[in-house]
């Protein structure tokens, strides 16, 4: 009997799922992602899903660059902003086919990301923190102000995405842009962390003087990681443009950045799936509070006017109780799960 | 161990319930003659001191409408929820009130108004806001977007026009010098423009400065203001800001007379500025309820019935709410079937819609959902805004 899992070829060791169970969980979850807006065929939960979709591909993003590198960022809605920006721009002005401006939009925020990824060089922690939080005002303030190129005050409205002669925007067809970009992001990030570039990441992040030692040149890996993680994150920012149609600078404001913070931090630091949890919680659970707090309306008398705080009282205890019960993470709880049934029904 | 299966069962039942409302059964549920408009507020977020206000307006009028027979004895289902100013949130709750069927839709802030403005037009859902962009008035852009204050843009070209009035009446020869200061956001800016086109049309020297976000104090701003020798000075911005700004002013003893625009011309300005407040005017498309005026009636006494405080943003909700109900009431009273577009068509034939005096006529027409056209001025006289002119209207 065979008391473990052994690889008895490179091939299979070296594969992204060793195992079957491993190999039929992702199955499942892609038949589930497949099988999804044909079952539920209502708009709302295709809308959550594709909401879910472009901020696991932001927060995937921007794991690269925190829980990845452990380079803190709170530059993620600005950097979200320019991908939007730049999509926006080059469909409505330049009339570039709109699938074409999606790849753009994301190197355009890649290079942008890197720029402000400088002054992580000799900063660190807090430091950086406050660094990219000037990258946040300065490029909000660009975009609310460059009139010329943005619009400045108005907002900018895109023309909708059209193929074959249809709109692909609507909730439905839009989720089959959206979720194979997810599965795409997913592919690659997990596969950067299996060669040398991010591992070299991983090293800065646990302890960038002997990383440095070990002959990684950290100042350009850090830029590579600023723009690794922009250019995922311009990527959920042009597929917001191009869902919506129209782009305003109150979606990317430094509200924003803290959410996706709250994202990876709450889903799991260093992780694709923790970014998927994640995203998925922070989209759900205010849609979960506020569903209960419509269906408690009218029930206890005079209580319908604490009911909006109640909503955002239970929103951060929600998160302080996931926080001390489970600081790494719902990717930590699900590990949890998996190996209880690993080894059930004998867990001794 | 046990406190995380806590945890994976909260996430189960998160699922469980999110699934539940998902299946969205509310939509079918056409047993009564109800008629679904969806709303969202804010309640809890950064503009909250005047959402609750506006809000209660809105609620407040679908019930007294419920009341009352409803519209030809089909009531208002009011689907609402806060967003706290929040754009994700504004887009789910729209999403979801649009699969349970809603026909119209009541949003709050240039935020969500602006990131739902093309979902509308494709979803046909006739929208109403509290934000007045002159951006919004255009059916060519915004087919769905209807306003029902007057602009931005207006109200800034109203209290112009006044300046250039009271700068005659005073005895003065020439033209006033005009400065405006504004919000530094895309509400703030709006009017810039169109103010600056109108004051140069009519050779009156202009100058327009933002407001920097988060100043404790706005001398800088001041001096600029000084040296350029306004006597007018318009501020559009909301109450806290320039209630700092007007203590500013009086305290540097600038004699510029001040016109706020509706954000900042109501009773939260009185309250912050204190003192300061006496004798600043006012461009308020909403009559302030201090002006007692026919239109006041029901929601004042609906409000005292039902213990809520009535102020100039309840006002503006509950007429808000009564100009779309007007729109809905013809659908239904030509025997069409009440759905979006028809509730478009039907408020695009609204011409001179009373208010009862709350706001000058609301006219809508298939060019232009710019709905109201003019605007009184007021002043603030021991602590209340009272009247100072009769409506100040802009050409078409």
């Amino acid at each position: 009997m065979i008391s473990g899992t052994f690889h008895t070829s490179y091939r299979s060791d070296m594969a992204l799922r060793r195992t079957w169970i491993e190999r039929l969980r992702l199955g499942l979850f892609i038949a589930f992602i497949v099988l999804f807006p044909f079952v539920v065929r209502k708009p709302y939960p295709i809308f959550l899903m594709n909401q879910i979709g472009i901020a696991t591909i932001g927060a995937i993003g921007l794991n690269i660059l925190v829980g990845y590198t452990g380079q803190i960022s709170l530059g993620q809605g600005a950097f979200m902003a320019v991908g939007a920006y730049t999509a926006g721009i080059l469909t409505a002005r330049m009339g570039v086919p709109w699938w074409l401006t999606i790849p753009i939009a994301a190197l355009v925020t890649a290079a942008v990301g890197a720029l402000f990824g400088i002054p992580s060089l000799r900063m660190k922690g807090l430091y950086l923190a406050i660094a990219t939080l000037a990258a946040q005002e300065i490029i909000l303030w660009v975009v609310t102000h460059w009139d010329a190129v943005t619009g400045g005050v108005d907002a900018l409205v895109v023309p909708p995405p059209m193929l074959f002669g249809q709109p692909v925007n609507t909730d439905f067809r839009f989720y089959w842009v959206i979720w194979p970009l997810v599965g795409l992001t997913a592919l690659l990030t997990a596969n950067l962390f299996r060669t040398h570039y991010g591992r070299a990441f991983i090293a800065i992040r646990d302890q960038d003087i002997a990383a440095e030692v070990m002959g990684i040149n950290v100042f350009a890996y850090k830029l590579l990681a600023f723009g690794v993680s922009s250019f995922f994150v311009g990527l959920a920012g042009a597929l917001i443009a191009h869902y919506r149609s129209i782009v305003t600078w109150e979606r990317f404001t430094i509200e924003t950045s803290v959410l996706y913070l709250a994202m990876i931090i709450i889903g799991g630091l260093g992780s694709i799936s923790g970014s998927l949890f994640g995203a998925a919680f922070m989209t759900l659970l205010p849609a979960f509070l506020t569903n209960v707090g419509r269906a408690l309306q009218g029930v206890i008398p005079g209580m319908d006017e604490l009911i909006p705080y109640l909503q955002q009282a239970s929103f951060g205890l929600v998160i302080i109780l996931f926080l001390i019960l489970e600081p790494e993470g719902l990717r930590k709880i699900w590990q949890d799960i998996k190996n209880y049934f690993a080894l059930w029904p004998f867990s001794y | 161990m046990r406190s995380k299966w806590l945890l994976v069962l909260l996430v189960v039942a998160l699922a469980g319930v999110l699934a539940a409302c998902g299946g969205g059964d509310k939509a079918t549920e056409t047993t009564t003659e109800a008629i679904k408009v969806g709303a969202i507020f804010d309640l809890t977020g950064p503009t909250s001191d005047v959402g609750k206000p506006y809000a209660e307006g809105i609620k407040g009028y679908v019930k007294w409408l419920n009341d009352n027979g409803g519209i030809n004895g089909r009531p208002i289902d009011l689907r609402h929820a806060d967003y706290a100013y929040k754009v994700d949130q504004a887009e789910q709750l729209y999403s979801q009130f649009v699969q349970e069927g809603v026909v119209a839709f009541q949003g709050w802030g240039t935020g969500d108004t602006e990131a739902l403005r093309s979902r509308i037009a494709a979803d046909q859902i006739p929208f109403m806001s509290a934000s007045y962009s002159a951006n919004l008035v255009d059916p060519k852009v915004a087919p769905y977007n209807f306003v029902i204050g007057t602009t931005y843009s207006d109200q800034a070209i109203i209290a112009i026009k006044w300046a250039m009035q009271d700068w005659a009446e005073q005895g003065n020869t020439g033209k006033p010098k005009v400065a405006l200061v504004h919000h530094d956001s895309p509400f703030g800016k709006s009017p810039v423009e169109d103010a600056k086109a109108f004051a140069e049309a009519n050779g009156v020297a202009f100058m327009s400065l933002p407001m920097p976000k988060g100043a404790t104090d706005y001398v800088a701003e001041l001096t600029k203001i000084k040296d350029f020798g306004a006597n007018y000075i318009i501020i559009h911005t909301v109450s806290s800001p320039a209630a700092t700004f007007v203590k500013d002013a009086r305290a540097q003893g600038m004699d510029a007379k001040i016109i706020n625009l509706n954000w900042c011309a109501d009773e939260f300005f009185i309250e912050l500025a204190g003192d300061a407040a006496e004798g600043v005017y006012g461009v308020q498309p909403f009559t302030p309820p201090s002006v007692p005026v026919e239109g006041h009636k029901i929601p004042t006494e609906w409000a005292k019935a039902n213990g809520k405080d009535v102020d100039v943003h309840f006002i503006q909700g509950w007429y808000t709410m009564d100009v779309m109900t007007a729109g809905i009431r013809k659908v239904v009273e030509q025997g069409k079937e009440v759905t979006g577009p028809n509730i478009k068509a039907a408020l695009e034939t609204l011409t001179n819609y009373e208010t009862g005096g709350v706001t000058y006529p609301i006219t809508f027409t298939p060019e232009s959902h710019r709905g109201n056209l003019g605007s009184r001025v007021y002043q603030v006289v021991d602590k209340q805004w009272t009247q100072v002119t009769d409506y100040i209207t802009v050409e078409p």
